[in-house]
């Protein structure tokens, strides 16, 4: 029993900053509290979900969210394994290089966000003037809103690929070496090895990759807020920024937390197939190793 | 007698991992726990240095009961499996750290480990990490933290079971030395009966967190009361065959010989030994084990035979001796 | 052997290059930024840096602000922690199987959608503008992460190491000074610099809860320069403040390399 008593502060704290938002949220979801209520809380009989399902602003960033979680994550994935087999190779300076792969995912986003605002500029960065001088036109990387939302998306995977790399190359390390042994003595290419190997084998990492990634780019919220103020025409506005621009700028601190809750029942669904996806498809991997 | 156990057991979530140990120690003796892993002897050891908390029974040190005290309270020395040397310390602080907190002044803490340290032929060693020390020489390390402690019981858990088998050989008159001359009832943990025989005077067998026996090494080899017993003590292990009306007939395998009459068999393998060999015979009643001397002919027509003095009867259902 | 070079190479420019260029723009002059092939008498200045170390408040401030906050939710982590995945790593398989799904569970969640109830409460409790305040949410929300690294380090501990100190008679608090904590210190260290480095670049928090000036940590301080309008971003004097402000960083990633990799991949491993 005393054991418990030394866990109660951490939970007390986890409780207060994880749960009672949710408790809170719920509650002010059924509450007009805005200027207009001279932000007081009042009873309005379900108003703001009422405008929640009709929201086409909130389902044009759900889409963006999505959109932009799925895309960056998904190459995020595909370039940390190729920037993890990098790694994992002997090499000299491992240190130096190992670090200097990280030094992205360790910058605060903001730092990086105005840099790509500086990068992506146009007419004046170097993106822009390169596609100038080649394509003989500017790029209009942040302004142009079927563009912009995909140089979020650069910059997200350039800040958070080391971080997935990094997770995969635990996940390398736990592979014995022999595997790799017994199938190049049964004339196994370094293809072969790749699918049949590496990759089953990394099915773990990848999925713990893949969950905690999603969540997070479910979440974006620095990037997108420094790097585009959610623009140009809401284009990169994400849902955190929507329940931000309504709790900070329209001062309406019920529907703030219509959405917030509501995104949380949509983000918890995600999070549960996604994982019931990939421990189905890990099974499914891990029967077809013992055929 | 000086540890007594009566009727100790542990209990964790509705399951009896030790039940109804009955032990009684006397100063000056060894006794050896032994048996498969999982049979509860580590449990028995951690419930007498008070590391588990004891569910029923009660546990006594020279009439003192000290079933509900703390470790430090009981005054036991234990040497660990893995020694549980500090690896971030000397071995000086290593010893050191129990009588520091015992609130034992300086100079008297540095003249008894010097003292433990000369009796283990360590003292040039003093100021080495644990890691910069053999594996033997670990071992007399933790062996030198509890005769330290000058206690009233040494417990012993595996303490050889980290050495190569040549070097627990030449520790084991060091250990009988050191410990066993302290004239404190010792308890002995190991999985291996020839270090249980070399060591104790008694051994206790447990198996399913119950003692089957406890006995001299000579009467559980010769008079096992259980067919547990029987298979557990000796190598290569005790012939079991099929006997009359629900027996099971046991018979090492050096009481086998060969002869005109008797069972038929066939030689399957062997194995030789140095001073004897041991042969695999294929049989009616399936595999028997066969020890002789390395001298020994096989016959082309093999009938095997015995004394029926050697021939040790159990009963199939309870795996109980069962008298004639 | 050479296509491993090459691939380190591209990986190498991939990371570096945007700060490379960062770097350059923040040593050119204005007319070098805007006509950058023109011939020009002065293409390199300090000007950027000096604006921004001599600005009201200096620059240097918001480091100071991030390193205050960093290293006070650094040591309530801990402190929170320490006690905590020490007991976790005693508990029974399937009370503890519970808490770490839910500690999982918390270090899944998007944290931002936090920061209304957590505004609120800052505003209730009257918290707002404080640095001190702000370290506790942010204890608060690195606490799941750093349980689990610790509960790993403590259940990685031989459990007759804690077993010998008993019968020596050592007491929990001298068993964590003499055992526990020498032996968890990689694991200490690997988690106080995980938990520094969220702190020092948590942006929602800071930016809901700091609004005065002299008291902005280094993330809203770098956002606001854009604050005022989306067009006219002062991107010389930008680019030497994320110079000045990535420095400390670089530095860290390059000492603490291994303790990070490590607290990231036990994470990973055994998460």
């Amino acid at each position: 029993m005393p054991l418990l008593i030394l866990l109660i502060p951490s939970l007390l704290f986890l409780v207060a900053v994880f749960a009672l938002p949710l408790f809170r949220y719920t509650w002010l979801s059924f509450h007009a509290d805005s200027v207009m209520t001279g932000l007081v809380a009042i009873p309005n009989q379900g108003a703001n979900w009422q405008r929640f399902i009709h929201d086409t602003r909130y389902l044009q960033d759900l889409f963006q969210t999505l959109r932009f979680s799925v895309v960056s994550v998904t190459a995020e994935i595909v370039l940390g394994l190729v920037i993890a087999l990098i790694l994992h190779q002997p090499m000299r300076k491992r240190a130096l290089i190992r670090s200097s792969a990280l030094i992205p995912w360790a910058l605060p986003t903001t730092v990086m966000a105005l840099g790509w605002r500086w990068i992506f500029n146009t007419p004046y960065g170097p993106i822009d003037r390169l596609t100038q001088s080649w394509l003989g036109q500017s790029l209009n990387a942040l302004g142009e809103p079927s563009i912009a939302w995909i140089t979020t998306v650069y910059a997200d995977i350039w800040k958070t690929t080391p971080f997935v790399a990094l997770i995969l190359l635990a996940g390398l390390q736990t592979i014995p070496s022999d595997l790799y042994e017994a199938a190049k003595l049964e004339g196994a290419g370094s293809w072969i090895c790749l699918r049949r190997i590496t990759i089953p084998l990394l099915l773990p990492y990848l999925g713990l990759a893949l969950m905690f990634r999603l969540a997070q780019a479910f979440g974006v919220f620095d990037l997108v807020q420094v790097m585009t103020g959610g623009g140009p025409a809401s284009s990169t506005e994400s849902i955190a920024l929507y329940a931000y621009w309504n709790a900070l700028r329209f001062l309406d601190f019920g529907y703030s937390a219509t959405i917030m809750i509501g995104s949380f029942v949509i983000l918890s669904s995600l999070i549960l197939i996604t994982w019931l996806v990939v421990t189905t498809a890990r099974n499914r991997s891990q029967q077809s190793l013992a055929r | 007698m000086t540890l007594e156990l009566e009727n100790v057991g542990r209990n964790i979530n509705k399951q009896w991992i030790v039940e109804n140990i009955c032990l009684t120690v006397a100063d000056n003796e060894c006794l050896a726990l032994v048996g498969p892993s999982g049979c509860g002897k580590s449990t028995t050891l951690r419930l007498i240095a008070g590391l588990d908390p004891v569910s029923a029974g009660s546990i006594h040190i020279r009439g003192r009961d000290i079933t509900s005290l703390s470790p430090s309270e009981r005054s036991v020395g234990m040497v660990f499996q893995s020694y549980a040397l500090l690896p971030h310390l000397t071995v000086f602080e290593n010893l050191e750290l129990g009588l520091r907190v015992r609130g034992v002044p300086k100079p008297e803490r540095r003249f008894k480990i010097k003292g433990i340290l000369d009796l283990v032929q360590l003292w040039n060693r003093a100021d080495n990490r644990p890691a910069e020390l053999s594996g033997g020489q670990r071992q007399r390390v933790a062996l030198a933290r509890a005769l330290l402690r000058d206690p009233e019981v040494y417990l012993l858990d595996e303490p050889m079971s980290n050495l190569d088998a040549q070097l627990r050989e030449d520790i084991r008159p060091e250990l009988r030395r050191l410990v066993l001359e302290q004239r404190k009832p010792t308890i002995y943990v190991t999985h291996d009966q020839h270090e249980a025989m070399a060591m104790a005077q008694r051994i206790a067998v447990l198996h399913e967190g119950r003692i089957e026996q406890i006995d001299t090494p000579y009467n559980l080899y010769h008079n096992p009361e259980s067919l547990f017993v029987a298979r557990f003590i000796g190598r290569p292990q005790i012939n079991c065959l099929k006997g009359d009306s629900g027996s099971i007939r046991a018979v090492r395998p050096e009481s086998i010989r060969f002869s005109d009459e008797g069972l038929s068999g066939k030689l399957q393998s062997r194995e030789w030994l140095g001073n004897s060999q041991l042969l695999f015979l294929e049989t009616q009643q399936g595999v028997i084990r066969m020890m002789t001397s390395p001298d020994q002919g096989i016959p082309a027509q093999i009938r095997l035979t015995w004394r029926a003095e050697d021939e040790i009867l159990f009963d199939a259902d309870t795996g109980l001796r069962s008298r004639r | 052997m050479k296509a491993t070079r090459f691939l380190i190479l591209a990986l190498l420019v991939w990371s570096l290059a945007p700060l490379t260029w960062q770097l350059y723009t923040s040593f050119c002059t204005d007319q070098a930024l805007v006509t950058p092939f023109a011939s020009l008498n002065q293409r390199w200045t300090l000007d950027h840096y000096q604006s921004v170390l001599n600005s009201n408040p200096p620059f240097i401030r918001y480091l100071l602000n991030s390193l205050f906050v960093g290293g006070l939710s650094t040591f309530l982590t801990l402190l929170l922690a320490i006690p905590s995945s020490y007991s976790l790593s005693k508990m029974g398989r399937r009370s503890s199987l519970v808490i770490k799904f839910f500690l999982i569970g918390c270090a899944l969640f998007p944290y931002v959608l936090l920061f209304l109830a957590l505004l609120e409460i800052a505003r209730y409790l009257q918290l707002g503008n404080s640095l001190i305040a702000l370290a506790v949410p942010y204890a608060a929300l690195s606490q799941p992460l750093a349980i689990l690294l610790l509960t790993n380090a403590f259940s990685d501990l031989p459990a007759e190491l804690e077993d010998a100190a008993r019968v020596e008679g050592l007491s929990v608090v001298q068993r964590f000074r003499w055992i526990l904590l020498p032996l968890i210190s990689p694991a200490i260290a690997s988690t106080a610099i995980l938990v520094f480095l969220f702190s020092w670049n948590e942006y929602p928090i800071a930016l809901t809860w700091i609004s005065d000036s002299g008291k902005l940590t280094l993330p809203v301080a770098m956002a606001r320069i854009a604050g005022s309008s989306i067009h006219s971003v002062p991107y010389g004097p930008y680019a030497a403040a994320t110079v000045i402000g990535s420095i400390p960083l670089i530095l860290l990633v390059m000492v603490f390399q291994k303790p990070i990799v490590s607290g990231l991949t036990t994470g990973a491993v055994k998460g």
